[in-house]
């Protein structure tokens, strides 16, 4: 192995060789990629220098996204790797990395907003007799249909999320380093990079 | 916007961009900047303008810290960043004169500065490595006065 980081092996700013005057040393170490797949939770810890520890995740199903204009984050399962600005290669083999765009499941946001508004979400249009969902047409006191009332305005969704929330499937990127923290968290992609993303999906297709 | 060249998608890190049509906030380009201090004027490129740079000092994540030079633009050619070039004079004791020297130095320069030439006098501030060789960032650009009859350049 002997990944290191030194920047000794380079040619110099002028083009020079630079000579080898010493070995390697171990604070210039480098360690090999953790390439995250999708599968059942496998992280490794692993020791730094310093006594600290990264966790090296190299399987991972689920994470921590957040939905940004309605300021909430819930755990959800990841489902597949859609796009990778860097790498087509990482997105053939589901591999998580910051930055990649990815598909998670919609429906614990689903639930929070249904439950939050008390109106429908990515439902297809019903057919005659078949009953509205527990959320939608539970008995609320008073009080909490007051509070509903007070948010109705606030519950518009746009519609380039309303059509991923009727497929069950939200387009995110991942924010955080899953090699590094052991964990894939980040946020639902809505508007100018919503739509940015969903028109490099359609033209690689 | 022009500013999507690449394949990821190009904005700040750090300012929210889409809250909801019905909420009151309605800045029309929500850009974070700030000043570099030293007193250097941020440009006014900067504030207004819809490039997105994260190595610019105003708009982007890094910091002027450290020496701060000045130097003559020798190379506009690279993508954001330019070759400057410092010149000196170095003592020789032994015939008690000086000899001329000089010293390239790879700086970037943001978005902010349009216009930039060879010839031009450029003060750049250092700061946190940026890429193999560039450790400086320009903030202030003088244009190049031209002395005597005017000669032919390009618009």
């Amino acid at each position: 192995m002997g990944i290191s980081r030194d920047s000794r092996h380079k040619r110099s700013h002028t083009g020079a060789k630079r000579a080898q005057y010493r070995k390697k040393r171990k604070f210039e170490l480098g360690r090999q990629a953790g390439n995250t797949k999708l599968g059942p939770k496998r992280i490794h810890e692993v020791r730094v220098r310093g006594g600290n520890r990264k966790f090296r995740a190299l399987r991972l199903d689920s994470g921590n996204f957040s939905w940004g204009s309605e300021s909430i984050t819930k755990k959800t399962r990841i489902i597949a790797v859609v796009y990778n600005a860097s790498n087509n290669e990482l997105v053939r083999t589901n591999t998580l990395v910051k930055g990649a765009i990815i598909q998670i499941d919609a429906t614990p946001f689903r639930q929070w907003f249904e439950a939050h508004y008390a109106q429908p979400l990515g439902r297809r249009k019903k057919k005659e007799g078949q009953a509205e969902s527990e959320e939608l047409s539970k008995k609320r006191s008073k009080h909490v249909q007051r509070k509903i009332d007070s948010r109705k305005e606030d519950a518009k969704v746009d519609p380039l999320l309303d059509d991923q929330f009727t497929t069950g499937r939200l387009y995110a990127i991942i924010r955080s380093r899953p090699g590094q923290i052991g964990r894939a968290d980040g946020y639902i992609l809505e508007g100018k990079e919503l739509e940015f993303y969903v028109r490099k999906i359609k033209s690689k297709k | 916007m022009s500013e999507q060249v690449e394949k990821a998608f190009q904005k700040q890190v750090g300012i929210f961009q889409n809250p909801k049509a019905s909420k009151k906030v309605k800045a029309k380009n929500l850009r974070w900047y700030k000043d570099v201090g030293l007193g250097f004027k941020t440009p006014k490129e900067a504030i207004e303008g819809h490039y997105i740079d994260k190595k610019c000092p105003w708009t982007g994540e890094v910091s002027i810290r450290g020496r701060i030079l000045t130097g003559v633009v020798v190379s506009v050619k690279m993508k954001r960043t330019i070759i400057v070039r410092r010149e000196y004079l170095h003592y020789v004791t032994k015939y008690n004169r000086y000899e001329k020297r000089h010293k390239n130095l790879a700086a970037h320069l943001s978005p902010a500065f349009v216009g930039v030439s060879p010839g031009d006098i450029v003060t750049v501030g250092q700061c946190r490595p940026l890429s193999k060789t560039v450790r400086f960032n320009v903030l202030k650009v003088q244009k190049r006065i031209q002395k005597g009859p005017k000669q032919f350049a390009k618009f």
